[in-house]
């Protein structure tokens, strides 16, 4: 049985017995490269899921939408390991019980799914372990290296040439499951702490507010960087600042569910090299 | 015999525009997205685009322009408006669904009052435009009446020849013969066959879906919240549309002094209804979703007799969690047979 077969049936199995109340799954896109979120509540519909390596997107986002989890029903997502280390963090910031989520999960190697086993968020700390040791690259790596060789000011005008194309649709906002926020900083008014503007400044700021936000917390799934219409390499400032925070503090985002969040806890021997 | 510039030549004629003042825009390729920007040479230019990314509504709208600065002092305030920059332009290599999108916000920046940015723009600006010989999966001009080699806000037509080899010139507005009058000489007559058109699939009855946006029963329908599910919120599709033209106007600066800022804004964002007090009448993502839908089929048409929509699939095309107005559209004419 192929693995769309075997999570087809666990999904049939625990939407029929009421164990949980939604699969949030993938579906077929509007056309053949594209796969969709989907939302599935019945058991005569797991049909419609889709399990294959067109299945990127991270889900994990909607279990945060209001009031999904508020009757302490049970959700099923299916996740990539990057999905699963955004449910720790969910889960260690207050966002979410993670015990109210059944997890379908999978990974994709080339063009092969494989199953990874477990179905609570527990169950998968061997996994993340294991990514945290094999220090993940930048998903560009040849113009990471690239940026990383380039003198402050050659950086900065590679960013300003990025910067320059973002349009503050707040898609990388909007796709990443670490952007929670019911009311984000930008779009408060009284007091207007950031220029809503499309400019250079208000490109800057947006893009710099949300790589320090970020920081410590993202776990590269890429939905921002995907979700961008400007194609603004997103990925590889949050990559730069994961790393960092590695560095710095050994702190790998996501990898337990009460994982003390790295910028918003303090311990004595915490390296304060960059404090001036 | 038809009158023909042979691509060969382009150069020529960008050198000519030039010569006479116009800032020559076309699509081009830059910094890993497409786009139309200003050009020095032909060659700058990509024709093998089936669309760029963003549409040429940035042209005539950029997504933050100033409006006036001021200084407030202890008696008076002292304001400075600003103009848009002016100066002639031609777009060379505009897609009709761009071109008929400016023709289709004409009534709407000329409505309760003019809105001299666009129009400054819009009149110093000649749209040249290439009907499509490619389509991809996204494409929808044909559902929404039109076609890939629509005329609809364009200057000129030009229909490309087999083989790359030039265009047919198909003059449409004095705007356009004007401009084509500095390049008279370039252009040759030939009976050179022009290349098929792209085949654009009609995808969805946009009157039966009309028809059922308009019945106020289906106003409440479940269908909104089910389709619009998995939007995220985000303003991608609004953006880049080449319609959806809304803003907000921003002061910039601190106490004293600052910029007036008219920005882009989109009914997408729960932030775009909220009320001073906290209530927001479209509280919900599929609100916001239904709207769009409704203003771009039921609302702006009621108003302005012509659909908000030139069928670019853009919407559908970017969309973070593949949702779009193709998708919307589609299932609402099922729901309507």
């Amino acid at each position: 049985m192929s693995i769309e077969e075997q999570y087809r049936t666990r999904a049939k199995e625990l939407l029929s017995g009421g164990a949980v109340k939604m699969v949030i799954g993938y579906g077929k896109g509007s056309n053949a490269k594209r796969r969709r979120p989907i939302f599935i509540s019945s058991a005569d519909e797991v049909e419609r899921l889709v399990l294959d390596d067109a299945c990127i997107t991270n889900l994990s986002g909607y279990l945060v939408s209001e009031g999904l989890l508020s009757d302490e029903k049970r959700v099923a997502v299916f996740l990539r390991p990057e999905g699963i280390r955004a449910i720790n963090i969910l889960a260690a910031e207050s966002q979410l019980d993670a015990e109210q989520i059944v997890i379908f999960g999978f990974d994709v190697a080339g063009n092969e799914v494989t199953a990874l086993k477990g179905i609570n968020v527990e169950e998968f700390s061997d996994i993340i372990d294991s990514i945290k040791e094999g220090a993940p690259e930048a998903a560009e790596e040849e113009l990471f290296e690239k940026i990383e060789k380039m003198s402050p000011q050659e950086r900065f005008s590679f960013w300003q040439k990025e910067f320059a194309k973002c349009i503050k649709c707040y898609a990388c906002r909007q796709a990443c499951p670490m952007c929670y926020c019911r009311r984000c900083i930008v779009d408060s008014n009284q007091p207007q702490w950031v220029n809503t503007s499309s400019h250079t400044l208000g490109n800057f700021e947006w893009n710099i507010v949300r790589a320090f936000h970020l920081s410590g917390r993202c776990v590269e799934c890429g939905n921002c960087d995907r979700a961008c219409p400007v194609n603004i390499p997103l990925r590889l400032i949050n990559h730069r600042m994961a790393e960092e925070v590695l560095g710095a503090f050994d702190h790998f985002a996501g990898t337990s569910k009460t994982q003390e969040p790295v910028l918003a806890s303090f311990k004595k021997d915490d390296s304060e090299t960059f404090i001036l | 015999m038809t009158k023909i510039l042979f691509s060969d030549k382009l150069d020529n004629c960008v050198e000519r525009w030039k010569s006479a003042g116009l800032t020559v825009i076309g699509p081009v390729q830059r910094s890993n997205i497409s786009t139309y920007a200003a050009i020095e040479h032909a060659a700058e230019l990509d024709f093998s685009l089936v669309l760029p990314d963003r549409s040429i509504k940035d042209l005539f709208f950029p997504q933050s322009e100033p409006m006036l600065r001021y200084t407030i002092k202890k008696e008076s305030i002292d304001t400075d408006e600003c103009l848009p920059p002016s100066g002639p332009r031609i777009i060379f290599g505009a897609r009709p669904c761009d071109a008929s999108g400016m023709a289709i916000d004409d009534p709407l920046f000329g409505w309760d009052y003019k809105d001299e940015y666009w129009f400054q723009r819009r009149n110093e600006t000649v749209i040249v435009t290439i009907a499509c010989t490619k389509a991809d999966d996204f494409c929808m001009c044909t559902s929404l009446k039109m076609a890939p080699d629509s005329t609809k806000g364009s200057d000129i037509l030009l229909r490309p020849l087999a083989g790359n080899k030039g265009w047919q010139v198909e003059e449409l507005t004095d705007r356009g013969r004007e401009a084509f009058k500095t390049i008279a000489d370039i252009l040759q007559e030939s009976s050179d066959p022009a290349a098929p058109l792209a085949v654009v699939e009609k995808k969805f009855d946009l009157d039966a879906c009309v028809t059922w946006l308009q019945n106020p029963e289906n106003f409440e329908s479940r269908f909104w919240k089910e389709i619009s599910m998995r939007c995220i919120g985000c303003a991608s599709c609004t953006y880049l549309c080449p319609t959806c033209h809304c803003f907000d106007i921003q002061d910039e600066g601190d106490t004293y002094t600052g910029i007036r800022r008219k920005n882009w804004d989109s009914c997408s964002f729960a932030l775009f209804t909220m009320h001073t007090s906290g209530h927001n009448p479209r509280s919900t993502q599929s609100a916001r979703w239904r709207q769009r839908i409704m203003h771009k089929f039921n609302y702006f048409p009621g108003k302005f007799s012509v659909n908000s929509c030139s069928g670019c699939g853009r919407c559908s095309r970017q969309c973070p969690v593949d949702m779009g107005i193709t998708e919307t559209l589609q299932e609402i004419s099922k729901l309507s047979l």
